[in-house]
């Protein structure tokens, strides 16, 4: 198998892993290679104790400087072109890179696969892999047949920025019951204007915590009928911001919010 | 006012060498002079050895050509338009290189180091234009320095114009990507692009401190410059020509780093360094003394992450540029 930065993944037992991602820092976590992981991003939050783990920058455009002091035999990053020049200097100086556009819920077993190889422990990642897809499924088979709500996902205020078809978030929502007010749009984080989204008009609109406090002191968002009859749901951010080891549980939070009294 | 005097370019030398010493020694983690010898020896231990003669000592040294050309290509076109607002971005080179450089990032180019390309060929592209928009400027207007100024000027309004309308619906990798680059980074540096630079600049330190004489005329003015024998609209050319392509070989290794070109030839002049043989290397040391400086500020501020060069090179620069003033006063 191959990386997404077209690198070899060759099998073996990473000892001391850096993860440039805080997406498959939960993912080690989850398989169960958490205490290989030596570094880690400014962003990790998740688990908790991560935070003990030294923190080696925001993750792209790493610092080398600090990577390679820490001695890391695996470096893992997002495969984004800003990234490739480290990755490149990386193998050069005999240090392991794997490269991953984890960015969609396919993308999910794959990422979980590669690192069970990287690791040397592919059961235990294709079983977190297939407890997943498992969620996903049941929440799928339960919201299947009830009415699916066109809902408005409020990421940013200024610019006014939503998901799109391309987005995990979008995929999320129709598994959670709903459909994305703008899945016609296929860069995943599409910037649009209030104007458009009224003339839409969503069920519901859903933000995080900071969203929806914007939602209800600015008055333009009165224009839409979802946001004066109160139809706001709230998102748990750090649970929904990632494609990760956790999306089930997204899932199904966002299932029980759409679908209130669902079977779950 | 004070003379150049011997110890002033003694003093500028150990200076650059000091701060280039610091270079090697500060970052994320401090490794002691003895250290960095050892390293550069190819002595001690590894992981020290690789990052200071991998990734310290190269970025070092592209900080220094960097910094070195700016200052270079400000001093000279200073003087040629006689104007010590000139500098090197103010022609369009900064906004031609970003327009290649962000149209490649769009177009899915997938490494950030091949940016070097698509960066040069914009700017050179944008310097012809503005040569080609003085040149079309009226026959009285076209001598005038200023007509090369606004030509410039326009012509980085219409890159900027460009740059938003392609970053503004952008998916975030090129937004980042694209933003990081305008931003400056020597971070990336390797030997062999240091190499390449540093050729070139060489070949275009040499041909401008070969033209200092002539520009030395013209900045006495053009009509003095013509009474005494000198083609001003074609030396005016040709320096401004060479400046640029000197901005445009730092635009492409290292993004956009401003300031630089403005006021390093200002402080050299501080010393009372008029002649522009002298101001041109003069200004090579300082600029080289302040890319460097201003590369260990970005490296060691907010570890582990980096800030942007160009951004830190402004925050250095315009201190030492009031500083400068008041003396002068």
């Amino acid at each position: 198998m191959r990386d997404d930065f077209g690198q070899e993944v060759l099998p073996g037992v990473a000892r001391r892993i850096i993860s440039l991602n805080p997406a498959t820092t939960e993912m080690l976590f989850a398989i169960g290679a958490g205490d290989r992981v030596i570094g880690r991003t400014t962003w990790d939050s998740y688990p908790d104790f991560v935070r003990l783990i030294p923190d080696m920058g925001p993750g792209l455009r790493p610092n080398l400087e600090v990577v390679i002091a820490a001695k890391p035999d695996l470096v893992i990053l997002y495969a984004s072109a800003d990234n490739r020049p480290a990755a490149d200097r990386l193998r050069a100086l005999g240090i392991s890179t794997l490269a991953v556009k984890n960015d969609s819920i396919g993308d999910l077993a794959r990422t979980l696969r590669l690192l069970g190889i990287v690791t040397g422990d592919s059961v235990r990642a294709a079983i977190v892999a297939d407890s997943v897809a498992a969620t996903l499924d049941r929440v799928r088979a339960a919201t299947k047949g009830r009415s699916r709500p066109t809902a408005f996902w409020y990421i940013w205020d200024s610019p006014l920025i939503t998901i799109g078809r391309g987005s995990y978030m979008s995929e999320l929502l129709e598994i959670a019951g709903a459909r994305n007010l703008y899945d016609d749009m296929t860069v995943p984080s599409p910037s649009v204007t209030l104007e458009d989204v009224v003339r839409r008009n969503p069920d519901v609109v859903i933000a995080g915590p900071d969203g929806t406090r914007n939602l209800s002191t600015d008055a333009r968002w009165l224009a839409l009928p979802a946001v004066r009859a109160g139809r706001i749901i709230v998102a748990d951010t750090a649970l929904v911001a990632k494609p990760s080891v956790r999306l089930g549980e997204a899932a199904v939070s966002l299932a029980r919010m759409l679908h209130p009294g669902i079977e779950l | 006012m004070i003379a150049a005097r011997a110890w002033h370019w003694l003093a500028a030398v150990a200076l650059l060498s000091v701060v280039a010493v610091a270079g090697l020694v500060l970052g994320v983690t401090t490794i002691p002079v003895m250290e960095v010898a050892d390293a550069l020896a190819g002595r001690g231990d590894e992981t020290t050895a690789t990052i200071v003669r991998t990734l310290r000592a190269p970025r070092v040294v592209l900080a220094a050509l960097v910094g070195a050309a700016l200052a270079m290509s400000g001093a000279a076109l200073q003087g040629v338009l006689r104007n010590s607002l000139a500098e090197p971005y103010l022609l369009g080179v900064s906004g031609g290189a970003a327009v290649g450089a962000v149209l490649a990032f769009g177009m899915g180019l997938q490494h950030t180091g091949s940016l070097a390309i698509p960066a040069f060929a914009g700017a050179i592209f944008a310097v012809v234009a503005a040569l080609l928009v003085a040149r079309a400027a009226g026959r009285s207007a076209r001598g005038d320095p200023r007509t090369l100024l606004m030509a410039g000027v326009i012509i980085g309004a219409f890159a900027n114009a460009v740059i938003m309308v392609a970053l503004a619906n952008s998916t975030s990798d090129t937004l980042r990507g694209s933003l990081w680059w305008m931003m400056g980074s020597v971070a990336d540096a390797s030997w062999i692009g240091a190499l390449w630079l540093a050729l070139y600049i060489s070949a275009a330190a040499l041909v401008l401190l070969w033209m200092a004489p002539e520009i030395d005329v013209l900045a006495l003015g053009e009509e003095s410059a013509a009474a005494l024998g000198s083609n001003v609209e074609l030396a005016t050319r040709r320096v401004f020509l060479v400046s640029a392509l000197l901005a445009a070989a730092t635009v492409a290794a290292a993004g956009l780093i401003g300031f630089v070109g403005l006021i390093v030839p200002h402080i050299v002049r501080a010393f009372g360094v008029r002649r522009h043989r002298r101001l041109i290397a003069g200004s090579a040391l300082v600029g080289a003394t302040l890319v460097i400086l201003a590369d260990i500020v970005a490296r060691t501020a907010m570890p582990p992450a980096e800030l942007p060069l160009g951004a830190v090179t402004a925050l250095i620069g315009v201190p030492f540029f009031l500083i400068q003033l008041a003396r002068t006063r």
